[in-house]
């Protein structure tokens, strides 16, 4: 079997809250594949129902060929976790902590090898208790990693990274990927989903509302904008009707989506040019993953 | 094997937490070492003799006896459940449960070191009591201050485990722990002698946790002769500790809790 995770109709409620309903989708082995959405959407419950940690109400759940909640050690020794918040003890130094972790997986990494990866190598003999968050986070990462995992479960790994240590965390699981390893990975960052992900699922209220990779969620919010400021002696309706596009104002800034963006745009420039209105602040802008998300989230109306 | 190795390395790990703990340190060493000092200063020279169980007993073997065993049922009974609880809390425990470390390993850990860290502690007070107030034990009393902290050890550390569930914070942990441990040696023969309390009470206390292996140790380290060992806390302590070692499997939880 190539999927790593297969997930088919899962939902998990707490009370009268549904966190996850009725979601489904398939990890491929060697992708990294994320999960992204707000604080609340079930990411997390979704994530620590692969891990283990929960029950599914309805709906199956395969993570390596395994029902999680039946999986044991032998099971536990191919995945590695990075979970949302779980501490560490403070007095022990780096070293010490990934050195005991190694020493429950039976093809660990080497603990150098490990620091080195997640970028901690000169903190080695430092206590954790004197780390600061971003590099107790890589504390966390090692740990997920130190076992050598045919997959990793990372949940919002990279909270409180700035950004340079970000891109270095990045080209990191890159480099994991073409290891061989499956990743899943949960964020909020939209940058992160687009720059890592081969596919991401956007889960909101608990469902997954779109799914692909981030190029065929950018087309699906489709067009691309052109906007500017408003200058003194701009009528919009007769700049509309000359452009033959429909313009809208907000605020201080006309703009227009755009079907046919260049045919479009020439005919703007050469209206402008011919009633000898100076455009200020022109912007042609494409959508990101950010548009798609607040559009299938149903925010962006 | 791998068990017993990785249940080892746990301990090892744990040892090293304490080491470099200064509150672990002041109130597992030098608080139980500080009591003995002063009791035995205080109480040493008035009292000649403390009748215990019918036996009367050097005030200097009394207080050893009695702050020794404190401080073991202080170190495992508060020290398990500061550290599952805090464990559990900041959601060191749940990452164990990640990986495939044997569900034991944590707990088997952490026993043993409870147990290296008794045995240390009730090395430091005899040495103390031996070396400065020319406390000597009979040769028995060995084997059973052995046996009695094993007892100690497993009892202690499973009624921490059992209370796991109930205290949800490091914070409520920290101050119930300690507290359960001074009140119970205030009614079991540790700082007061015996007679000072009403028969009521000492009947209640015989069936608590505490009295029984206070009497116990103090008979064995006073008294010559026998093998120094008593039947009675074996009995208490056992049931004490087997009921809780159920309670404590039957509702284990490894995952943060919720408020």
């Amino acid at each position: 079997m190539s999927n790593v995770i297969e997930v088919a109709g899962l939902t998990k409620r707490f009370g009268s809250l549904t966190a996850v309903n009725d979601v489904s989708f398939s990890v491929e082995r060697g992708e990294i594949f994320g999960l992204l959405g707000k604080n609340g959407a079930g990411k997390t419950t979704t994530v620590e129902i692969l891990e283990g940690y929960q029950s599914p109400d309805e709906g199956q759940v395969s993570v390596l060929g395994v029902d999680p909640k039946k999986g044991g050690g032998t099971w536990k020794d191919r995945i590695g976790l990075v979970l949302q918040d779980s501490d560490f003890d403070p007095s022990h130094t780096v070293t010490e902590t990934v050195k005991l972790f190694a020493g429950f997986f039976s093809h660990p990494k080497s603990v150098a090898e490990t620091l080195d990866l997640v970028g901690l190598t000169d903190k080695a003999d430092v206590r954790i208790g004197r780390l600061s968050g971003g590099q107790r986070r890589r504390v966390d990462v090692a740990l997920g990693i130190v076992g050598s995992p045919e997959l990793l479960f990372l949940d919002e790994p990279t909270t409180g990274f700035d950004p340079s240590a970000r891109r270095e965390f990045w080209t990191m699981l890159e480099g994991l990927r073409s290891a061989g390893t499956s990743i899943l990975l949960t964020t909020h960052y939209m940058e992160e989903a687009q720059h890592l992900c081969d596919r991401i699922a956007i889960l909101a209220a608990g469902r997954i509302v779109a799914e692909g990779t981030s190029t065929s969620l950018i087309a699906l919010a489709g067009t691309t904008t052109v906007r500017f400021n408003v200058v003194d002696g701009l009528d919009v309706a007769s700049l509309s009707n000359g452009v033959g596009i429909d313009f809208h104002v907000a605020g201080d800034v006309v703009s227009a989506a755009l079907a046919n963006a260049q045919s479009e745009l020439l005919r703007l420039l050469q209206y402008v040019e011919r009633v000898g209105l100076e455009l200020d602040g022109l912007e042609v802008v494409r959508p990101t993953l950010d548009d798609v998300f607040l559009d299938v989230t149903g925010e962006n109306s | 094997m791998r068990f017993v190795r990785l249940s080892l390395r746990q301990a090892q790990y744990n040892l090293v937490a304490y080491t470099r703990s200064a509150r672990t340190v002041i109130f597992g060493v030098l608080m139980p070492v500080g009591f003995l000092a002063l009791f035995n200063s205080v109480f040493g020279g008035k009292f000649k003799t403390i009748p215990v169980g019918g036996h009367d007993i050097s005030t200097i073997a009394f207080y050893t006896g009695g702050l020794t065993t404190y401080g073991v049922m202080l170190g495992t009974f508060t020290g398990i459940l500061v550290a599952i609880v805090g464990a559990r809390e900041a959601g060191w425990l749940k990452r164990f449960r990640g990986t495939p470390m044997p569900s034991g390993v944590f707990l088997a850990g952490e026993i043993l070191y409870l147990f290296v860290t008794s045995l240390g502690l009730i090395i430091v007070m005899l040495a103390v009591s031996h070396f400065g107030y020319r406390l000597s034990l009979p040769a028995h009393a060995y084997l059973a201050i052995f046996c009695y902290t094993v007892l100690g050890v497993f009892a202690f550390s499973a009624m921490g485990l059992a209370l796991t569930r109930l205290i949800t914070t490091s914070e409520m942990a920290g101050s119930v722990g300690p507290f359960t441990v001074v009140i119970l040696s205030f009614v079991s023969g540790v700082f007061l002698a015996p007679n000072l309390l009403p028969q009521w009470l000492l009947t209640f206390s015989s069936y608590l946790p505490l009295e029984p292996i206070v009497s116990g140790m103090q008979h064995a380290i006073a008294l010559p002769g026998g093998s120094g060992l008593q039947l009675r806390p074996f009995i208490v302590l056992g049931i004490w500790g087997a009921v809780s070692f159920v309670i404590a499997q039957s509702n284990f939880t490894w995952e943060p809790q919720r408020h």
